[in-house]
């Protein structure tokens, strides 16, 4: 009779400290993130869009194109074009595409990738109106030398060290044609694509001129977002069919 | 600032927007049908017989008015109060986007599921599946009908709805949703329904025992079970309420207070009658005692009959879906929602009413000074007596007790609800074994163990 | 209806009769459909709906207490209980077992012709159940004190009675529900070991 009296009072006891310990919460500041609002303050190791980085200190791209993020993807939704450049014997990367849509962002890709080419980013609003816009050229992965700059910093990545460069090129020298040299199955890429991708990976001029929106995860504002998909909008006419199909090559020349 | 202060902040904002509108709502109801429109009917020139009749049925149709605004109303607010608060405990900010903080929240919630297509299952009793959430609903409405008068502190117009029978009322009408919802869950043509519905079933029957034994010591105490008569039992202050034993400590109390004020006379004429009961301040004190348990076994028992955590093993959504309600949709779904809310308003009143003495204030001048006041401000207002003129507008429309009253049973009924709120966000759900063992092995022995030494210790006081 | 004169005078003459034939026509499908009705469960829910007309005519008698005890214990405490049991119940397998219902329809007319005799000719002489006689001047609450002194004086071997009857209804429900196997199945549990026995292994079932 005793023992029950006193395991009520003990078990009441414990429902007022439970009841007390809630109400103290009313005290404590909502750790709500009103999102559309206010961007959630994310992690470096978070896994969101993926996008290839660029030296932060020299702006040169750090991808190598030696598609080992290409073997290890298990959806296979990353899509080197590459060729072997006749004048330096080293391999130059024509395109990068990474489908979005297919992608699992498991992480795997920048776990491989020898130069930390490839990271996630913070960005996680890729929502947009056809599976085509999720596939993502090189010039939309590539992100800017401060962005850059900013996720190696989040990330705690070590700064690359620079390419040797053996000589001082033109822009205008890689683009030369490249049928069979890098992939012979793949069709060959337009005269005005290589230029890019080539500056792209040279000199970078490219990467400072495009939409800041296209990669930045930054400063997200609704303005970027509607950017965003505009620019999506307006590229998935013309590059993604013919890259996957390797017709409508006269298509390319303005993209 | 505190961003939490600035939370709490916008709560309580809320909360007084939205039972200013509620209360606002209800008030001017019942005075254009019970004051309005009879004088505009005897200011038309019809025959008195008429006229004096039909004014009658008006207002013997304003309780009815009244709890029609009121209940709709109040369970929206109830809704968004509940997730409001649930989300200061859980330190969220709950819903803010509809309307300034959120406040119309809920009415865009009532909106959407009143467009909402109304699915009836294949296999289902059509009629029942329609019955059950209106047999689940009605009897809130008509419950709360005495508590009213009670509320009103007994205006005269809602005191055609005190019945002599109050309390037994509200707990006989309390007792039929569960019908609603074995029939729902039954006609639902779905095990999860049938399985909720069984074991609401088999909570209230279980859990109205305890319930009724304390509502039984109350009104034992009280020796009525007119409402109106136990609400003014406790009108003297804290101490008179209920659950604190009904006045049982009080001559102590006095005693203490003559005695520091050095009323010699009044110590010898209070100590003259303890002589007669020596065992009374012990009795007293155990009378409290019982007095407190038994408000907690109230608190536990409603609970448990308004099917709400740590009792909601009806909906437990982890093992039921979502219990007897699970094929509903639609206005029926809304109609389940909306009287869930309405039934734990009408337990907390209840138990406003019943222990914590209804419409009084807790102290013993606030009431009478708030009413002197209000009466004072009115008087000052051009007051004529003629009918229609503004003087006559505003002093048919306010009665400083009944605002008095009102204001405080609002206050008593909101903050148990807030407390049902807390148990809510602080307890988890029970297990249907535990549930059976703790009403009747625990709640039952120990409520009739008190109720026993109640009827003893009321005689030695 | 306190404070209302007018309204209870007019009451009484116009809608007092129109109420009681209006529950009437809402209790007689109730109480067919709860006998007629093929679904056992659902004629349950009706048989709710019986007893609350009937306090309906309790509160036109005037007596409220009355009525809401039969809300109370009647329409939802007894039917629930009821109603839950014929669902814990199989009722496939009841009906099954059932014999037809033309058998005892003749008998069944008869007690029910028979029951209705008595009660009509109980109703009817008036001496031994006085109708209504001036309500109004007994106030409820003086009403529900009434019964309650006579619950406890005239009437308390009855009242006692009653209990003792329910007490035995609860010894008998705990021991239906004790968990005994049934005898059925104690004759299959005897046969079982029988068939064991013979065989080889009648060792075994020795040590269990």
């Amino acid at each position: 009779m005793f023992g029950l009296v006193g395991r009520a009072v003990e078990s009441l006891y414990y429902v007022c400290v439970g009841l007390w310990t809630v109400a103290k919460h009313t005290g404590r500041a909502p750790i709500t993130k009103e999102f559309p609002d206010t961007m959630p303050d994310l992690p470096g190791a978070f896994r969101g869009r993926l996008a290839l980085a660029v030296n932060p200190e020299t702006s040169e791209h750090l991808c190598i194109s030696c598609r080992q993020c290409e073997r290890v993807c298990p959806d296979k939704c990353i899509d080197i074009t590459a060729h072997k450049s006749p004048e330096t014997g080293k391999l130059e990367l024509i395109d990068f595409k990474i489908d979005h849509g297919l992608c699992m962002f498991c992480g795997l890709c920048t776990e491989v990738c020898p130069t930390t080419c490839i990271i996630n980013t913070n960005d996680f609003e890729m929502s947009d109106y056809s599976r085509e816009a999720l596939i993502y050229d090189l010039k939309k992965l590539t992100l800017t030398q401060d962005e850059s700059a900013h996720y190696f910093s989040k990330k705690y990545l070590p700064i690359p060290k620079p390419k040797p460069k053996p000589a001082p090129k033109p822009a205008a020298a890689a683009a030369k044609p490249a049928d069979g040299v890098a992939a012979p199955a793949k069709p060959a890429p337009p005269a005005a694509k290589p230029a890019e991708g080539a500056a792209a990976a040279k000199s970078a001029p490219a990467a400072t001129d495009k939409p800041a929106g296209d990669a930045a995860a930054t400063k997200p504002t609704a303005e970027k977002k509607a950017d965003d998909s505009k620019d999506s909008e307006k590229e998935k006419a013309a590059p993604e069919p013919s890259a996957a199909e390797g017709k409508a090559e006269p298509d390319k020349t303005e993209g | 600032m505190n961003p939490a202060v600035f939370e709490i902040g916008k709560f309580a904002r809320l909360t007084v927007i939205w039972l200013s509108i509620i209360f606002g709502a209800v008030w001017a109801a019942c005075w254009a049908v019970g004051v309005f429109a009879p004088a505009l009917i005897n200011a038309s020139g019809m025959p008195t017989e008429t006229a004096s009749l039909a004014s009658e049925v008006l207002r013997a149709l304003v309780p009815v008015v009244a709890v029609a605004v009121f209940i709709p109303i109040n369970a929206m607010f109830m809704v968004l109060c509940e997730r409001r608060a649930l989300a200061l405990f859980t330190v969220r900010k709950g819903p803010n986007r509809v309307g300034p903080d959120g406040l119309l929240q809920t009415a865009a919630d009532a909106v959407k599921l009143l467009f909402k297509e109304d699915i009836t299952p294949h296999g289902a009793d059509a009629v029942m599946f329609t019955a059950a959430p209106i047999i689940f609903f009605a009897p809130s409405i008509i419950g709360v009908l005495p508590l009213l008068a009670a509320a009103s502190g007994n205006h005269e117009l809602f005191r055609s709805v005190n019945l002599p029978t109050g309390i037994f009322y509200v707990l006989a009408i309390a007792s039929i949703p569960v019908v609603g919802i074995v029939m729902g869950g039954w006609a639902s043509n779905n095990k999860y329904s049938l399985v909720g519905a069984l074991r609401s079933a088999a909570q209230a029957i279980s859990y109205e025992i305890p319930l009724v034994l304390s509502i039984v010591a109350v009104c034992l105490m009280a020796g009525t079970l007119d409402v109106v008569k136990i609400a003014d039992q406790q009108k003297d202050s804290l101490l008179s309420w209920n659950i604190f034993g009904g006045g049982a400590l009080l001559p102590y109390v006095n005693l203490v207070v003559a005695g520091l004020q050095g009323n010699n006379e009044q110590v010898q004429a209070i100590m003259q009658h303890f002589q007669a009961q020596p065992l009374g301040p012990f009795a007293a004190v155990l009378m409290v005692v019982c007095c407190i348990i038994f408000f907690g076994i109230y608190i536990t028992g409603a609970c448990a009959e308004v099917n709400r955590i740590p009792f909601d093993l009806p909906e437990a959504e982890s093992e039921l879906v979502s219990g007897y309600n699970t094929e509903y949709s639609g206005i029926k779904f809304a109609i389940f929602f909306l009287a869930e809310f309405t039934n734990l308003f009408v337990v907390c009143s209840i138990a406003s009413i019943m222990f914590l003495g209804g419409g009084h204030a807790p102290l013993p001048g606030l009431e009478q000074g708030f009413t002197e006041m209000l009466g004072g401000i009115l008087k000052q207002l051009p007051g004529s007596k003629e009918i229609f003129s503004p003087g006559w507008l505003i002093n048919s429309l306010v009665n400083p007790s009944t605002v008095s009253q009102a204001f405080w049973i609002i206050l008593k009924t909101y903050s148990l609800v807030i407390f049902a709120i807390l148990i809510r966000a602080t307890l988890p759900r029970f297990r249907i074994d535990q549930l059976m063992a703790f009403g009747w092995k625990r709640l039952i022995p120990l409520s009739l163990i008190l109720l026993i030494a109640l009827t003893y210790l009321r005689e030695l006081v | 209806m306190e404070g209302f004169p007018q309204l209870t005078t007019w009451a009484q003459a116009n809608v007092e009769q129109a109420v009681f034939y209006l529950l009437a026509v809402i209790a007689i499908p109730l109480a067919y459909g709860v006998v007629c009705d093929r679904n056992i469960i659902r004629s349950g829910f009706l048989l709710i709906g019986v007893f609350s007309t009937i306090a309906g005519l309790f509160i036109l008698l005037s007596a409220q207490f009355l009525a809401l005890a039969q809300i109370m214990i009647y329409g939802v405490g007894i039917t629930l209980v009821v109603v839950i049991a014929l669902m814990l119940t199989n009722p496939k397998a009841e009906k099954e077992s059932m014999p037809a219902l033309s058998i005892h329809k003749g008998p069944a007319i008869f007690v029910a012709c028979f029951l209705f005799m008595c009660v009509y000719l109980a109703l009817r002489s008036a001496e031994n159940w006085p109708v209504k006689t001036d309500v109004a001047a007994l106030s409820a609450a003086e009403n529900l004190s009434r019964i309650g002194q006579s619950l406890l004086t005239n009437y308390s071997f009855h009242f006692e009675f009653a209990s003792i009857l329910l007490l035995a209804a609860l010894i008998g429900a705990v021991m239906l529900a004790k968990a005994e196997p049934a005898v059925h199945d104690l004759n299959e549990l005897s046969a079982n070991e029988d068939k064991l026995k013979s065989s080889e292994r009648a060792d075994d079932v020795v040590k269990v």
